[in-house]
This record gives structure tokens, C-alpha cells and sequence, in this order.
């Protein structure tokens, strides 16, 4: 096992190069520039635009340097934590990103955890109660979640929050609470603003999640150890949970990979349409500009994240279920 | 003297100057043939024009803001506080109440760059046009100019930066000797507006409040460089920036605030500090009524009362009357809904004539009106076909009058306007408002009527004579005569009119499409010639009098739309781009190097009209509508907005020449 994981370990380094390259390459590769991009929106702005000080950021920010070598130099520094700089904010990226990334854990955990609620009990209860009126009612009813689109969906929930219960429209807190530090006030705040995108962005993943546990725990029902320990006179409940219900959760665990990252860039769509304080708005934004490091920084996050999450979920796997072995390595 | 004469003027026509512009504007004509006269001492004289006398000082009151914080020694009391001549605005006299202190403006915005609305809107300048376009000594307390070559600038003694350290000659020597002459600070010199025939001027200090800039050669662009919505600053904070120069600070000093600013030299450093028009460094004194007090980046900025902000009403309180602003930033699709809850207090940015009827639909419930402001440009939506394309047939058809001609004839305007803007907008041809001295009918009417023969007959000489089987012409290589038109996706509503040009075009046998892009890519393509022609607004300052500079009517910068390669050479003095090679174009230019060696405003004016003429003649840019109108909302419980005003960035600074300092809620709830 240990060696697995060394060997697993060790092959994420090659895998997050390729992608950093990628994602570098992939940017660059556009036409224009920030420094473009820069003109063009102070010339928008009424600026006055002096060539000779733009020449002097692109020298400032390295981008009169051979791309290969600004490569390595945000590589280097991506090495020392160091996330390199936001053109657009003038900030080092770590403090642009700053108290976004908790309001963003915060938005994600409690969508992630709303999922889990409604899915499981309905898909449990679909399983267990096949082709009834309760498992049609249930999963038209998901299914409708999944096939809405988000954005039109958080804008009649703007709508209507605004006109029932008074909330301020958009946002994660009202904006009175914006620069506060944390108090009980800013909390309810918080929690009052959001259930709304918990329920938007949960439903669709509501959907697709009561269709899987749905058909997983339907092919273990039917197996023969179920109708052995049925025969031997277990009760319902113990014969659902002890066996077929965790053997049905394999594909739940094998979606952790997907979890992680999703918990730092969840909802990037609802994000703006919400106009929530997370860093999924900041992202887009920071593609829209061209500012480079920002938005190639979050990128690599979410490519260590997806990477660090596959291999959690496959050691979770091999725990979980006595019929996975490491048997790769042993083999060859 | 020029506000005697045109008091004088107006009351001699009988006319009351304020709710007609364009009246107002007659009067800034006749005064103008009076050489470069010296700009009298700030007096808000009012609406009728009244003489110029320096109204007698009020004796200050403590806004109650700083009453704490006086109380405790923390802060001097406002009589010491202001200079010891302050700007006195006379509100009765400009048709306007006396406020109160007091209360917050709530405004919401999209991006961090937005905070450089507060340098706009507040429009605090060395010398500020007032609401008559008429100039007026305001940071200054007066400006001798002799000829247009010798600039003596007085200050106001004892005016003070925001942080309560004198404002002084040295804060004018340092940006002269320190930035704009430093080779490092400032790479290519001293900005454009302090060139005359290519030479900077000399500056003196003739005393502690009193500096003066001498040119060989006139150079009128200078006040109206200062005065603008995005000034040419030519002072900065000197003993504020002292501590990031390399000439003063101690090296060890020095390098540890470049470390910590994680930048890469002190240059780097002192630029990012002193940028006085992005407002983003609250630590950077400032002279503007309102001054940033929170650290990017954040959700929400906030702007506090500048306790020695040099301005006050008549009753002696210290202006603004506002405490704060707040700028709350979000998503700029929803800043319409959020302003329709009542969650802004006076709000226009972002808001767009569309959203109209929903904003008013919010009015009773949230306690706001919404009005409507007109917009300032020379054309809402005007088509700018591509001198610089590189397509060589639609090149030469651009390069054509008739052609131009004829597309601008076969628009109906009328029809754009009562289908899209409920027939609120004018018809006009892309030229000065109505509002601005130079505006005569003719510029306005110059090919924007609806004439299908005339524009049919036009084409058939130009020789699109052969015709495709389903009546489209013909272009002489073959192709059929299908014009791509092009705009910034960021304006939804040009789509639509060009759904109407397109119809209007196919009588005459020429298909139009729209395609919308990205603004970067947008520009990119015009200005490599990629695109034939595009959409976009029209003139920007479309109310100018003869002291602006008339740059946007000739080749002059590589991002105008008609002749990007043209003025991409004149802006880069021959480096970049192509010299005119078309002999109007090239008399434009001409025109406009006249402007700025003229050394009279009679002279100015005369190129103003030739240019005007010229480009109305030559319909380089086919104007559709103007006159649109900007939703204003403005909560109920505030007064001294302007019910209907201009909507535009020049020369109005938007809110900036309406004085927001003198904004005030009415009642005390703030």
C-alpha cells in the first residue's frame, strides 16, 4: 500500500507539469494581452494612454521576457506557495483571493451536504419502492432540477426573496456587513442569504445523484446475498444498510475527486448571477482580462485539487470495498 | 468680465439661461472673441449670470461629522480647517437649496477600476466649467493668463491636503521636477498638454502660493487639459511621495517599502502610489470632497468627508454635504434590479434606457424617482466605415463620398427612433448637440434625412450599377455588395438598430449584418483592418465650446473607428501606422494643428466650424440617433439633483459639473 502510494504520489508531479504548461500555453496563446486588454479599457475610460508607460509594466511584470522564461518563473514560484501577481488588482494573488475562499468552502460544503440530504432518503426510498407513485413523483421532480438551467433558476429565486422576505438582492450578506469582521448579525446575514444558492446550485446535483444511488442500490438489491439474508430473517433496515447500501456508495466515493476541487470553484455561473462573493465571479473575471497568473493560479489549484481528490477517493476504495486490491503493482 | 457680458447678453435677449442650454451657450459665444482672459475668482453666481463679486465669507460652522473629533483636539476646528479664502458656492443664487450635513450615498458598482468615478464625479480641479461651460478658478483661488503663453496660477493660502499638511508651490515643483521631467518617473516627459509647438514651458515659483508656466508659443490646450473630467494633473502630494522617490528617501528605507509592496523598484512603487485619478490608495492625500478610506480589495469601498475640503455654502458649512459614499461592487446585470429595490440612492451607471419602465415601476414602493438625463455623445449609435480596410474593394468604396452619402441617406432615422427610443431620441447626423455654441442645424441635417432615390442614384454613379437576382448589388470584383458591420457586445440594444439599418439598406440593394464581439478583439480587428465598418457611439464630448481641444474630429489616436492606421500615425509622430493619403482627411488634420497654435478663441472657433463642416460634409461617420436618454434615479429624500440634465463623461464629468457636494438629504434620518 505504501508503495502504491509512493508510486501515486510521484506520478502527480509529471501530471500537474503537463498541465501547468498547458494552462500557460493555453493563455498566451490569445491574440491580445492584459496590457491590450489595459489600453483598450482605459481608452473606454476616458484615460490617457502614454505608450511609453505601458512599455514600462510589460518590462514591470516581465512580459518583455521570452514566454518560456515567464513560464518558469511562475512555475518557480507556484513551487514557494507563491500564487505570483494580479495585473488587475496590483495584489499578490494570495490576498485577492483572500476571505473569498472561505465564503466559497462555506457556499460549497453546505451545497455538497444539502445534496447528500435530499438524495440519499430519495434514493433510498426510490429503490426500495421501484416503478411506485413515490419513485416517479421523486425523480420527475429531480430531474426537473437537473434539466432547469441554473441562472434562470437564481433569477426568480432573486426575484422572489426579494419581494417576500425583503432580502437584499444578490449577494452572500447585506452589503452593510461587506467590510464588518464577524459578529451574529453578519452570521444570520450570511445564513439568510445562503439557502438560495445552496438550493440552486443542489438541485441539479440533486438529480443526478438520486438517479445513481437509485440504480446502484437497485442491481445490489436483487442479488442473491440480499434474498439469502432476507431468508435468514434480518430485518429490512439491517439488510438494506449493512450490505447493499455501502456497497452501493462505490460511486459516491469515487466521485471525491470531483468534490475537491468543486468546493473551491462551485457554482461559478449562479456565483455571478447571484453576484456572491466567491471566487467563482473572480475567476471568469480574471480569464475575461487576460490577467494571467491570477487566473492560471486558480487553475492549477483546481487541477491539484482534482488530482489530490482522485487518489483520496481510490485509498478510499480499496477500504471501503474488500473486492479492490492493489493488484497493479504486484503483477508486473 | 466675461460673466458681465454674459449677464448682459441674456438679459438682453430676455431669456432665462438655465433650463434652455443651448441659450447659455450663445452667451459663452459672445464672450469668447475677448483674447484669453484672465479666470476670475470662483463666484457660483447663479443662473441669471449675476456680476462677478467675490461673495463676503460665512463664518464656518462644525460639521457635526468632525464635532467629536474637534472636541477632543484630534482635528483643528473648521475655521482653521479651511483656507483662509474658501470657495464660497452661492446655492440660492444657482436655483439650488441650502442642504444639510449629513447622511451616506449608496452607490453600486461592478469593478475596483470603478473607483475612479469618485475623481469624476466629484470634479475638484484647479479650474472647473460650470454648469454654463464657463470657467471658473475652484482649487485655484485665480489664474492670470496672458496670450495664452503665460500662465500665473494663485492658490488659495492655508488650503490644506486631506490629511491636513499645506498644499503648496512645492506639491506643483515636485510633480515638474521630480515626476514629469524625472527620466524614470516619467520615460516619455511631460505629458501632451504641456507641449506647445513642441517645447515644454518654463516654471517658476514666484512664492509659496504662486507658480507660473511660460511658453514660447500659445498653447490654449493647457486650461482645458486641467479642466477636464480626467485632468492632467500637475500637482501631486509631495510630502506624501517624497517618502517612495529615490532623490529623497533614505535607501534603506526605500527598499524595504519596495520589498514589502512585492514590486520590482522604487519606480514601480511610486507610480502605483500616486495614481490620483484610479482613487485607489487611500493613503494618497487628496483635495476632492470625498476620500477612499478602505484597502483593496473589498466588496465594498468607502468614501469619508475630507476635513479640509476647501469648498462651503453660504451659511458657512463646510461642503460636501454628504459624510460618506459607499461603492458596493457586484454583478453589473443586476445593478438595475438592485436600484429598483431601492438599494442606491442616486444611481446612473450601469443603468440603461431599457431598464427604464422597470425602474419606475419601483418608485412609489422605494421611495426614488427615476428620471431621465440626456446623453452626451454626438450619436447614440453611428456606423464608422473603415477608411484603413484592408479589403481593397469595400477600402476604395469606403473611401468614397458618394458611398458614404448614400448609406447615410437611406437610413430611416425617424423609424429607429419611435420603434427603439419611443421617439425620445433626435435624428440627427453625428455631430454637437444642440446644447454646445457650435451647433448649427445644417451640421445636424447633413444626410440624416431618409431619401431612397437620391441614395439609389448615388450608388448607381459610384457604379454599383449591376445587381445579383434578388436585387443586391453587385461590388466590381463580382462579390455581392454584403457589408459586415461589427460592434462591441457589450450594447445589446445597437443589435436591434442594426436589424432596422439592415431593412432600411436592402431597398437600396446592399445586405447588412450585425457581429457583436468582445471589446478587445473589437478594436483589435478595426484597427488591423479587418473589419469594413462598425457600430459604436458617436462624438464623445458632443457640447464643447471653442476651448476644447477638437482632437476627435481629426486623425488623432489609433482607437477612432473611421481611421485607426491615420491616427495611430499622428498619435505615435510618424513611428506607427500610415500618413492621411486622403487630401480631406489630411486638410482635418491640418485644421487641428491650427487649433493648437491659435492664440485667440475667435480663431479656435473658426477652426472648430471648419472642421465641424467638413466632417458633416464628408459623413466620415454616419450618425444615426442622439439624444438618447440615461435613467437617473434619485432617492426622494435627497435634494439638489438636477430633475433633467447631461449625461456625459465631457464635458460634464456626469454628476461632476452639478457639484454632488452639494447634494444633501432633507431629512435627518441620512
Amino acid at each position: 500500500m505504501l508503495r502504491y502510494l509512493v508510486r501515486r504520489v510521484l506520478i502527480m508531479v509529471p501530471t500537474l507539469f503537463v498541465t501547468s504548461a498547458l494552462i500557460f500555453t493555453v493563455m498566451s496563446a490569445a491574440p491580445t494581452n492584459y496590457f491590450d486588454n489595459l489600453v483598450e479599457e482605459m481608452q473606454a475610460q476616458g484615460e490617457k494612454v502614454d505608450q511609453a508607460r505601458i512599455d514600462f509594466m510589460k518590462h514591470e511584470y516581465g512580459f518583455d521576457k521570452p514566454p518560456v522564461e515567464r513560464y518558469f518563473w511562475w512555475v518557480g514560484g507556484l513551487l514557494h506557495g507563491d500564487f505570483g501577481y494580479s495585473f488587475e488588482y496590483q495584489l499578490p494573488v494570495r490576498q485577492v483571493v483572500g476571505d473569498r475562499v472561505w465564503l466559497t468552502i462555506l457556499l460549497s460544503f453546505s451545497t455538497i451536504v444539502f445534496t447528500w440530504l435530499v438524495a440519499f432518503p430519495i434514493g433510498i426510498y426510490s429503490a426500495t419502492h421501484q416503478y411506485s407513485w413515490g419513485d416517479y413523483g421523486l425523480t420527475t421532480i429531480g430531474l426537473m432540477g437537473l434539466a432547469i438551467p441554473h441562472f434562470l433558476l437564481a433569477l426568480i429565486f432573486l426575484y422572489f426573496s426579494n419581494q417576500w422576505f425583503g432580502l437584499s438582492i444578490g449577494g452572500l450578506m447585506d452589503p452593510k456587513y461587506f467590510d464588518a469582521p464577524m459578529s451574529w448579525g453578519k452570521f444570520t446575514s450570511i445564513l439568510s442569504h445562503l439557502w438560495i444558492p445552496v438550493v440552486i446550485i443542489g438541485t441539479a446535483g440533486t438529480g443526478s445523484m438520486i438517479r445513481a444511488v437509485r440504480a446502484n442500490l437497485l442491481e445490489e438489491l436483487h442479488k442473491q446475498y440480499v434474498v439469502t439474508a432476507r431468508s435468514k430473517g434480518l430485518s429490512p433496515w439491517r439488510v438494506l444498510f449493512k450490505y447493499p447500501f455501502r456497497m452501493s456508495l462505490n460511486f459516491f466515493i469515487s466521485d471525491i475527486g470531483s468534490i475537491l476541487p468543486s468546493v473551491i470553484s462551485g457554482g461559478e455561473l449562479v456565483a455571478i448571477v447571484l453576484s456572491l462573493q466567491t471566487t467563482g465571479p473572480l475567476l471568469i473575471r480574471a480569464l475575461q482580462s487576460q490577467d494571467i497568473y491570477l487566473a492560471g493560479s486558480f487553475l492549477m489549484l483546481l487541477s491539484t485539487l482534482t488530482v489530490v481528490g482522485v487518489l483520496v477517493s481510490d485509498v478510499a476504495l480499496a477500504f471501503l470495498d474488500p473486492r479492490i486490491r492493489l493488484l497493479g503493482g504486484s503483477t508486473k | 468680465m466675461r460673466a458681465i457680458l454674459a449677464a448682459l447678453v441674456a438679459a438682453v435677449l430676455g431669456l432665462a439661461v438655465l433650463p434652455a442650454p443651448a441659450l447659455a451657450g450663445n452667451a459663452i459665444e459672445k464672450v469668447e472673441d475677448s483674447a484669453a482672459p484672465a479666470i476670475p475668482p470662483a463666484v457660483d453666481d447663479g443662473a441669471e449670470g449675476a456680476p462677478a463679486s467675490t461673495l463676503p465669507i460665512p463664518t464656518p460652522v462644525e460639521t457635526p461629522f468632525f464635532a467629536d473629533a474637534v472636541a477632543a483636539g484630534k482635528l483643528p476646528p473648521v475655521a482653521e480647517r479651511l483656507p483662509r479664502t474658501p470657495r464660497v458656492v452661492d446655492l440660492p443664487a444657482m436655483g439650488r437649496q441650502t442642504g444639510r450635513p449629513g447622511g451616506t450615498w449608496r452607490m453600486l458598482m461592478s469593478d475596483q477600476r470603478d473607483l475612479r468615478f469618485m475623481t469624476v464625479f466629484s470634479y475638484t480641479r484647479l479650474v472647473v466649467f460650470d454648469e454654463k461651460l464657463r470657467l471658473t478658478a475652484d482649487i485655484l483661488q485665480s489664474l492670470d493668463n496672458q496670450d495664452d503663453k503665460v500662465f500665473t496660477l494663485h492658490l488659495r493660502p492655508g488650503h490644506r491636503w486631506s490629511d491636513g499638511q499645506p498644499f503648496t508651490a512645492e506639491d506643483f515643483r515636485y510633480w515638474w521636477e521630480d515626476f514629469a521631467n524625472d527620466k524614470k518617473l516619467s520615460p516619455s516627459g511631460p505629458p501632451l498638454a504641456l507641449i506647445a509647438n513642441g517645447k515644454p514651458p518654463r516654471f517658476e515659483v514666484l512664492d509659496p502660493e504662486t507658480v507660473r508656466y511660460t511658453w514660447d508659443d500659445p498653447n490654449p490646450g493647457f486650461i482645458p487639459a486641467i479642466a477636464s473630467a480626467n485632468p492632467t494633473f500637475i500637482f501631486m502630494p509631495a510630502h506624501y511621495l517624497k517618502q517612495f522617490h529615490a532623490k529623497y528617501a533614505d535607501k534603506d528605507e526605500l527598499a524595504k517599502l519596495v520589498k514589502a509592496a512585492k514590486v520590482s523598484g522604487w519606480v514601480a512603487l511610486h507610480e502605483r502610489k500616486s495614481r490620483q485619478y484610479r482613487g485607489d490608495n487611500p493613503d494618497l492625500p487628496t483635495l476632492d470632497p470625498w476620500r477612499n478610506t478602505t484597502y483593496a480589495p473589498a466588496e465594498q469601498f468607502r468614501f469619508e468627508r475630507n476635513p479640509y475640503f476647501h469648498r462651503v455654502d453660504s451659511a458657512g458649512h463646510q461642503l460636501p454635504y454628504f459624510d460618506g459614499t459607499t461603492l458596493t461592487l457586484g454583478t453589473p446585470t443586476l445593478i438595475p434590479a438592485k436600484t429598483a429595490a431601492g438599494d442606491a440612492d442616486i444611481q446612473a451607471r450601469y443603468l440603461n434606457f431599457e431598464d427604464y419602465t422597470f425602474l419606475k415601476a419601483g418608485e412609489k414602493v422605494h421611495n426614488y424617482s427615476a428620471r431621465l438625463w440626456e446623453d452626451g455623445h454626438g450619436a447614440f449609435a453611428a456606423l464608422f466605415p473603415n477608411l484603413n480596410a484592408k479589403d481593397e474593394t469595400w477600402r476604395n468604396l469606403n473611401r468614397d463620398v458618394r458611398f458614404r452619402r448614400a448609406l447615410s441617406l437611406g437610413i430611416n432615422r425617424a423609424d429607429i427612433n419611435n420603434v427603439l427610443f419611443f421617439g425620445l431620441a433626435r435624428v440627427s447626423a453625428d455631430t454637437v448637440l444642440p446644447q454646445s455654441p457650435l451647433f448649427k442645424p445644417e451640421l445636424a441635417e447633413a444626410y440624416a434625412t431618409y431619401d431612397v432615390a437620391k441614395a439609389n442614384a448615388l450608388l448607381d454613379e459610384v457604379g454599383l450599377t449591376k445587381r445579383d437576382t434578388d436585387g443586391t448589388r453587385l461590388l466590381p470584383d463580382g462579390r455581392r455588395a454584403e457589408i459586415t458591420v461589427e460592434t462591441s457586445g457589450d450594447n445589446q440594444i445597437y443589435t436591434d438598430i442594426m436589424e432596422l439599418v439592415g431593412s432600411d439598406w436592402a431597398k437600396l440593394g446592399i445586405r447588412a449584418y450585425v457581429h457583436p464581439s468582445h471589446l478587445d478583439i473589437f478594436r483589435q480587428r478595426i484597427a488591423s483592418g479587418s473589419t469594413v465598418m462598425s457600430m459604436d457611439v458617436g462624438m464623445d464630448n458632443a457640447v464643447p465650446t471653442a476651448e476644447f481641444e477638437p482632437n476627435a474630429l481629426a486623425p488623432t489616436q489609433d482607437s477612432q473607428y473611421q481611421w485607426p492606421e491615420f491616427g495611430l500615425y499622428v498619435q505615435s509622430s510618424g513611428s506607427e501606422g500610415r500618413p492621411a493619403d486622403m487630401p480631406e482627411v489630411k486638410k482635418l488634420e491640418e485644421l487641428w494643428q491650427g487649433w493648437r497654435r491659435a492664440d485667440n478663441l475667435a480663431e479656435q472657433r473658426a477652426v472648430w466650424r471648419d472642421m465641424l463642416q467638413l466632417n458633416a460634409d464628408q459623413v466620415f461617420a454616419i450618425g444615426v440617433v442622439n439624444g438618447t436618454r440615461q435613467p437617473v434615479v434619485v432617492s426622494n429624500r435627497i435634494k439638489n439633483v438636477p430633475e433633467t440634465a447631461l449625461w456625459s463623461f465631457q464635458p460634464s464629468s456626469y454628476f461632476g459639473l452639478y457639484m454632488p457636494d452639494t447634494f444633501f438629504y432633507a431629512d435627518s434620518k441620512g
